[in-house]
């Protein structure tokens, strides 16, 4: 019991925190990135634009079937063939914001979706162009329906960020991983701090998914 | 002149054949009520007007534009065709002030203080000044309606259609709904097309019946001649069904 507290000294706590730091930026980094790329490609593929939609949701639907270390490995070892060198940083990124820009443009296109075909018409027959439409009246309808799945993707996302410690990106689990690495009887107090860390993280997050969801469901 | 104009015109759904050689002139200031049996292409016919709907042959020019030509601008036309639907469509995340001005401030650019004085102006109109910061989710059927059609309204269009104005509503609702649309009728020079099964406006506010079945015009005549008189045997059984009950 003693050898197991032992491993949570401060210096090696503030060493995973400094580690969950990285799982965070790179988490809120692509997170807000893939969602606007996301958007786009989502409001892209609904609209169905001759040969760009078509293009867009073959590319999507290809990243949503990869998997996720796959895309890591490629923007890490495999774009140096092609004369792009990213740091590890900027890979983890670049990687987890493809893979979710995939994910976040179909919840988007169905969200799309689920709003009443009958406020595009009623726009439209109003004057609006399909732009304005879009915009004004289905977008925001549609976000509001979205939350509890855009939530759950960046709960997903925070998780996967996990994935790049294969590419030695210094977030959470890499981070434990050195702590036990250098004493093998740390192993398991290190995997339960950090099963608390991503828990709290992504449990607080599910929660204010859910009262958003609650909210939304009152006003629209 | 024709206000609207159909010409041959022919809409297919796949292998349905909804609209089938419609011509039909309707002159401009008038009011023209669409009837018939349910499936007989009335209300395909009426989103044709505003482009809701394709046709697949034939003219069809609203407001001196061609809808079969495909460079047609419909964004322009929509500017002067307004239109109420059976459901009302009115933007669930818009206030009621909102629903009203939002068309006239990006697509005419009105100017905001004129916007908001002819969005109070024409909620009074239909009855509903004090609903203005209301959500449509708050309103009952018979007010989302209104507040559509005041939206429709302040477009300013020369064209207005109602597919179905009062068919979703509770009976209690309907005569608030139809008030509103006699005034539009008397008091306006808009043309008006309804498609409606309320026969007593029909009576009462058509220059022109027009009674439709299986996607063809089966007869065209004055609203009084319509009722008093039909020509066609169709015409007579189904006024006959509708009437007495």
């Amino acid at each position: 019991m003693q050898e197991f507290l032992n491993a949570y000294t401060s210096i090696n706590l503030i060493f995973l925190l400094k580690g969950l730091w990285i799982t965070i930026e790179v988490s809120l980094i692509s997170g807000a990135l893939s969602f606007v790329i996301g958007s786009f490609l989502g409001v892209i593929r609904y609209a169905k634009f001759p040969v760009i939609s078509m293009v867009v949701g073959f590319i999507v639907d290809i990243l949503r079937n990869l998997p996720l270390l796959l895309i890591i490995f490629f923007t890490y070892f495999g774009l140096p063939n092609f004369g792009i060198r990213l740091n590890i940083m900027t890979s983890a990124i670049a990687a987890l914001t493809v893979f979710e820009a995939a994910m976040i443009a179909e919840i988007v296109r169905s969200g799309i979706i689920s709003v009443p075909i009958g406020q595009t018409e009623g726009a439209r027959a109003n004057g609006l162009t399909g732009a304005q439409t879009m915009w004004h009246i289905i977008l925001p309808q549609a976000y509001k329906r979205m939350i509890p799945p855009l939530v759950s993707q960046l709960i997903s996302l925070i998780k996967d960020t996990s994935l790049a410690t294969i590419i030695v990106l210094p977030e959470l689990t890499y981070h434990a991983q050195i702590i036990y690495g250098q004493n093998n009887s740390y192993m398991i107090p290190m995997f339960l701090a950090i099963a608390v860390m991503y828990f709290i993280v992504n449990y607080c997050l599910s929660l204010v998914g859910t009262w958003f969801g609650r909210r939304g469901n009152k006003t629209a | 002149m024709a206000m609207i104009e159909f010409k041959n015109v022919e809409k297919y759904y796949g292998n349905f054949h909804a609209l089938k050689n419609i011509n039909l002139e309707i002159e401009e200031g008038k009011t023209v009520v669409l009837i018939g049996p349910s499936g007989s292409g009335k209300s395909t016919l009426i989103r044709t007007i505003n482009g809701l709907e394709q046709i697949q042959s034939g003219d069809l020019i609203v407001h001196g534009e061609n809808l079969a030509k495909k460079k047609t601008d419909m964004n322009l036309l929509r500017k002067n065709v307004g239109m109420v639907f059976q459901h009302f469509n009115l933007y669930a995340n818009k206030t009621v002030l909102e629903n009203i001005m939002l068309a006239p401030r990006i697509v005419l650019k009105r100017d905001e203080k004129e916007n908001r004085e002819l969005a109070e102006k024409l909620l009074e109109m239909v009855g509903l000044a004090d609903k203005g910061n209301s959500y449509p989710n708050m309103l009952s059927g018979g007010q989302e309606q209104r507040v559509a059609i005041a939206r429709s309204l302040a477009m300013k269009p020369k064209v207005l259609l109602f597919d179905e104005p009062t068919s979703a509503l509770d009976p209690e609702m309907i005569g608030d709904v139809l008030e509103v649309m006699k005034k539009i009728a008397r008091d306006s020079d808009m043309t008006m097309v309804v498609v409606t099964h309320e026969m007593g406006f029909a009576k009462q506010v058509a220059d022109q019946v027009i009674f439709m079945a299986d996607g063809t015009i089966i007869e065209k005549s004055g609203a009084k001649e319509f009722f008093e008189n039909p020509k066609e045997e169709r015409a007579k059984k189904f006024l006959s069904q509708v009437l007495n009950h």
